[in-house]
Parts: C-alpha cells; structure tokens; sequence
C-alpha cells in the first residue's frame, strides 16, 4: 500500500505539476535552498546575469516538464508589471538623456532600468516558479516535521492550501446562484457595493462555523500531544543533498554579502 | 467500576441563562451499545463533546460534576492518552476533516501520527482502518473531494486507527442522503464488538441499529434509560422527539407482544426497519 | 510563542476569507483588495502577534497558489496584523466607526513598508491598479516614490477602512460560544 501517487493528489489550484525530474526527486529542502540562492542572485546580478538566470530557469522548467505552467505565470504576472515599467522609467521620469520623439519623450536610461528592474523579478518569480511546481507542498510539511518543526507550523501552512479549492467553488456557487436571482455583479458601482456583502458573509460564516468542530476532531486526533510527529513515506535526502545545501547557502549569503561591504 | 461515567454534570455556556445540561447522570459499561436521544438543540453535541473528553475546554468549565473515564476525571488525562481512550465523530463530514491532510491515506494517519508511533505500526493501524470503512480504493484522494458519506466512513476509520476503547457518534448520519445513511449504518454494525459505542440522536433508526440501551435526554437532565421499548413509549420521548411515527410503530411492538422482553437486541438494521414499518421520512 | 489549537484553526481560516476577499473584490471589479478582512480579524479576536502571522502566512499561500509576486508584500500583510492587534488592545474596534477609524489607521504604516518594496524591487509599479495614479501623478511632475506612496496610501485607506469595518462585522456578530475562548477580544467588547 503506497500513498505514494501524488497524481489524483495534485490539486488543482496549486502551480504544483506531478513529474519524475531530478528537482521534483529532490529534498524539498533542497529545492528551497536553491530557490532562496537564485533569488539572492537575482538581487544582486546586474541586467545580463538576471537574464541569463532567467534563461536558464525556462530551461530547465523546460527539462523538468514544468515549462507550459511556469511559463504562462511568469507571462500573465510580466507582462502588466513590464509595460507599466516601460511608461514610468522609458516615459514618465524626468532623466537627462531624454530624447524629445515629438509626442513622447523616451530615455535609453530609464528604458536601461525598466530592463534591469524586469529581469531581477522576472528571475526571481522563476525561482519561486520553479520551487512550487515541482515541490508538492505536502512533501514540504513533511520535511519539515522531519526537521522537528512544531506541527502548529505545518497546519497554519496546509490548512488554508486545502481549503481554498472547496471555498473558492463555494464563491463561485454563491456568485451564480446570486446571479440567478437577479443581483447585479457588473453594473453600476452601487450595485456592486451592494453585491458584496451578499457574497461575502456566507462564506466567512462559513469558514467560521469550522472552528469548534475543527479544534474538537484535532484535540481528538492528539495534535500537538508531542512536539514532534511520525513522518511517513519521508522525503527522501542524502549527505550529497546536505552539503549542496550548505554550500548554496553560504554562496547565497557571499553573494548577498560581499556587495554590501564594497559598499562601506 | 463503570468505563465512562457521567456524575451530576451541569454545564451553561458563558454568558448564557439557560443551564444547557442540568443534573446528568449516567454511566457505561465496557462494550456497552448505548443511544442517548434528544431533540434538535437539546443538548447532545454538548453532552458528546463532555463524554469524549473535549470538554472542559478554556473558560467552558463545568457549573458542577465531570465526566471520568476508568475512574479518573477526563481533566486528568494527557490528550495522547485520552485520545487513544475515547473518539468523537460529528455531523456535518466535512468539518470531521481535520483539513491538513491531502490525501485519505494521510487524514487516518494523522492521529497515529501525532502520537509519534513507528512508521510500520501507523501503516498497519491505517490499512486496517481502511479495510473496516471500505475506504482502499480512496486511499489516494483529496478528503474534501470525497461526498458527504464518504467523508463520515473517513472519520470513523481516522478515528478507530486511534485504537479507541469509546466511540462517541453525534448525529454521524444527519447530513447525508437516505442511500448514504443506510450504507454508513451498515458499515456501524460492522465495527468489531468489544467497541463501546455511544451515539447521540435524535432519529431513531441509526439510535436503532446500533443500539440496545436507550437514554433520553430531557430539558438537560437523562428522563429515561433502558431497552428500546420503554424510551420508545416514554411520553416524554414521544412528545420531545415529536415522532407521532415512532409512538405509532412503539405502539404497535407492544400490543403486538413482539419486541416484549426476551427478545434479543440490539436489532439488525434490516430487522429493525421491518419490525417498526419506519417510513422514511422518520428517519 | 505557542497559539492554543483553536487560535491556530481560526488562522487558518482566516487566511481563507482573506484569499476569497481578495477573490471576490476581484469579480466585482472594486478598486479595493479586500484581502486583510481575516487578518484584522484575527487582529481583533487573538491579538497583534495572531494577527500578524495571519498576514505573513495568506501572502506565502498565495505565493505557492496562485501568484509569487504576493510573497513579496508578504511583509506588509505581517504590519497589518500587527498594528490592527495593537489598535484592537488599545479598545479601538469596540465600535464600528472606530473600527473604520482603525483601518485607515492601519493603512498608513502597510503603506510605508509598502512603498520601499514596490519602489526597490518592482522599480515602482505592480502590474496593477495604483500604477495609473502613480503614472500620473509622475505626469504631473512628482518624484517615483511620492508617486507611488500617494497612489497607494489613497487606495489603502479607502481599502482599510472598508476591510476593518467588515471584520468588525463578523467579529461583532460571531456566536458567543465562538467568541468566549478569545480573551483577547474582551479588548473590543463595549
């Protein structure tokens, strides 16, 4: 008996994507740590390294099956950010070096920036891309029990990814039944105040009306009666992953580190 | 020495004139199968939480008397070892869940699991969980994407993997559909037979197939306790429980000297539905 | 630090209503985020350091779930917390105008630990609503980070406001056998 297939497991609000490849084999520890070391360069790259960073991290989002889904968050969540940094550096900032195009005046400078700007966030949303599409989170909590991380932690973390996908079906029930019945969700501003309390309150009562219960049925399932749980099925982890694990944290810390002192 | 006692329990919440439970005694034998019945908003979710150990909790303390188990006060005991003593199920399935478990095979570990017990035991204490609730063939699935019947066979095997010795149900059946109550009900007489059960009701065809003692809990206090049939024909159930079916179908039994003493219970689920004509809509 | 089991559910919970909030002001189309109703609600039942965590905790889930870009402010979700807390011990959410009162309160330190985020990190926009009133306010000649610190203190506290008031709904309307393990909320009681 294996409760091994995360594949019925995986649910569909999370980014989370089954697959076989190294990072979605590896300690999650560990595909944290990278996550934490790629942001950190991210931070600290000027505008070609985040780009190559970037590059590098469709690739291998690529390679590991995570590609379409890493991809097209990191495409609807770039592409607002990047044409609003365009119009205020490229247009709106007032910089020396800007060229007078008759209707608008555009700075190479500011322009220079808005790419810089782009790339560091770009790199940093595929890290945590990467991390969250190959690392489902149950195999996360389960590192951390592992660790010996106080089981409040892991719930406070669970709780909410699970129950998000019943409430959010539950709003969107709410949404149409009201919308059956004649309330307004795209008129005018009025009606659109109005509707909100009318979709809102039953779900909040909703979740609230839980708690006893919940707190009951936990109490009873002795939570919290030790600090620390039988993990079962634990992730897998190696001297390997321990060291790589130090050694990127270290880096990260380096890299973060060394530029501040330049600085002083 | 009984297994549960219950000694003149009185209990209100803050705040509030009415006492919820006034004066309740009563105890439980080991292997006992006992039904305490009650109309809606009667007081039974408050007496189970009590009889299970939940309560008290913070400032919900008791006006007087408490709730032992083996003889010593439920505030006594460590929540590890009163949770491998007595388990609670609820009403509504999916607030049973414990809501951070992403599959079934890890909502019934959940409990072993707090209890820090070898990988190899919580296996073996989920695989038999699992085959009593006919859960396998679920074993991989998101708890909240099971239905409502589903999820209380869920909450039962979680709760039996904790090896209890008192199963408290409250109302484990009042959410669900007719076919789903019936199977659950069917699942119940399956449980192995040294398991105490107490189940709070206020229908009485689940109280009937697991049951074969009957209390009735009354304006906060027990008003009767004994076989089927004097609860069943006690004025005061029929009145409270507003079942004029049941009084009917109680009725019936004794004028018919066909459920008089001698005749064994607790009853098949089958043989119980028979003997009263329940109709459906009684529950 | 340790939060008994019930504060720990309710937590969680909240980070649900905060999600959803956010979710359903989306749908309507309100220029309001909607996003700390469980926070401050958390705030007003268990104290600023519940409150807090609750913000820290919705902003990682909503990074793993739907958008990374929400880790980042995940500390501005922590002040939140905390200074809706701080308000709440202080008895101001016993009424629903303090309530109000307190949420816009609220949104002038979130706003501050806002700014230097959006400014540094995301070079001063965020892909969505306040960037067209900072984009115009720096038409009109403001620096970027007065741009953007008007841009968002105004819908802030316009979204504060609204957020503290409809927690303070639902707190004061919650059953008392809810209620009555919160000692923290004797704070906001009249």
């Amino acid at each position: 008996m294996a409760s091994g297939s995360k594949q019925e497991a995986g649910k569909q609000s999370l980014l989370f994507t089954p697959g076989e490849s190294l990072l979605h084999k590896a300690n999650p520890l560990t595909s944290l740590v990278i996550m934490l070391w790629m942001i950190s360069a991210a931070a600290v790259l000027p505008t070609a390294g985040t780009a190559i960073l970037v590059l590098a991290a469709i690739t291998v989002s690529m390679a590991t099956g995570v590609g379409k889904r890493s991809v097209k968050r990191l495409l609807i969540t770039m592409t607002p950010i990047g044409v609003a940094l365009i119009v205020v550096h490229g247009l709106l900032i007032e910089r020396p070096d800007q060229t007078d195009l008759g209707l608008v005046a555009i700075s190479p400078d500011g322009l220079d920036y808005a790419l810089k700007v782009f790339m560091r966030v770009a790199a940093m949303l595929m890290a945590t891309l990467l991390f969250v599409t190959t690392t489902h989170p149950s195999e996360m909590l389960k590192a951390l029990d592992q660790r010996g991380v106080p089981p409040g932690v892991g719930y406070l973390v669970a709780s909410p990814l699970l129950l998000i996908e019943p409430f959010s079906d539950r709003a969107k029930a709410i949404r149409d039944a009201q919308r059956v019945r004649g309330l307004d969700l795209t008129g005018s501003w009025k009606a659109r105040i109005i509707a909100l309390p009318i979709l809102l309150m039953p779900l909040i009562t909703l979740a609230l009306s839980d708690l006893d219960q919940r707190a009951s049925i936990l109490s009873g399932r002795a939570f919290r009666a030790f600090p620390r749980r039988t993990v079962i099925n634990a992730p897998h982890d190696s001297t390997f992953q321990v060291w790589f694990r130090r050694i990127l944290v270290a880096v990260a810390v380096l890299q973060l580190g060394i530029p501040l002192l330049w600085h002083f | 020495m009984a297994l549960l006692e219950v000694h003149d329990l009185a209990f209100r919440f803050p705040r509030a004139e009415k006492l919820v439970l006034d004066g309740v005694s009563f105890s439980v034998e080991r292997g006992e199968r006992v039904a305490i019945l009650s109309p809606n908003a009667g007081g039974k979710t408050t007496l189970a939480r009590w009889l299970a150990g939940l309560l008290p909790d913070g400032v919900l303390k008791a006006e007087r008397g408490h709730v032992s188990m083996d003889g010593k006060d439920w505030t006594e005991w460590h929540i590890a070892e009163r949770s491998s003593a007595i388990q609670y199920v609820g009403q509504v399935p999916s607030q049973q869940m414990t809501g951070c478990a992403f599959t079934v095979f890890e909502e019934i570990a959940f409990g072993p699991c707090n209890l820090a017990l070898p990988e190899a035991e919580v296996r073996a204490r989920v695989d038999e969980a699992m085959t009593v609730c006919n859960l396998r063939h679920l074993v991989d699935r998101d708890p909240f994407t099971l239905s409502g019947g589903e999820q209380q066979r869920l909450s039962i095997a979680a709760a039996l993997a904790m090896k209890p010795q008192v199963l408290i149900l409250d109302e484990p059946t009042s959410n669900l559909d007719p076919e789903s109550r019936d199977d659950l009900l069917a699942q119940l007489e399956l449980l192995p037979g040294e398991l105490t059960i107490v189940v709070l009701e206020v229908a009485l065809r689940p109280s009937l197939a697991l049951a074969d003692r009957f209390l009735l809990l009354d304006e906060g206090r027990i008003a009767v306790d004994g076989p089927a049939i004097d609860v069943l024909t006690h004025p005061r159930c029929i009145e409270t429980l507003g079942m004029t079916a049941i009084t009917e179908a109680g009725r019936r039994i004794q004028n018919a000297g066909g459920w008089a003493e001698g005749r064994p219970l607790p009853l098949t689920l089958a043989d119980a539905l028979q003997t009263l004509q329940v109709p459906d809509a009684v529950r | 630090m340790k939060f008994d089991t019930r504060t720990l559910i309710l937590m969680a919970a909240a980070v649900v209503i905060n999600i959803i909030g956010g979710q359903i002001a989306h749908f309507l189309k309100l220029p309001l985020y909607l996003d700390s109703i469980g926070t401050i609600l958390v705030a007003i039942l268990a104290g600023p350091l519940a409150g807090g965590i609750t913000g820290l905790v919705t902003n990682l889930v909503w990074g793993l779930i739907l958008n990374p870009v929400a880790a980042a402010f995940a500390p501005v979700a922590l002040v939140i917390g905390v200074v809706a807390g701080l308000l709440a011990r202080a008895g101001w959410f016993r009424t629903w105008w303090q309530a109000t009162i307190s949420g816009a309160i609220v949104a002038v330190p979130s706003t501050i630990v806002a700014v230097p985020i959006i400014v540094y990190m995301f070079g001063g926009v965020t892909g969505g609503g306040p960037d067209f009133a900072a984009a115009y306010l720096l038409a009109v000649g403001q620096s970027l980070v007065q741009s953007v610190a008007f841009s968002n203190l105004g819908i802030n506290i316009a979204d504060k406001a609204v957020t503290a008031l409809i927690a303070w709904i639902v707190a004061s309307r919650l059953p008392l056998r809810l209620t009555s393990n919160f000692g923290f909320f004797e704070h906001s009681r009249v």
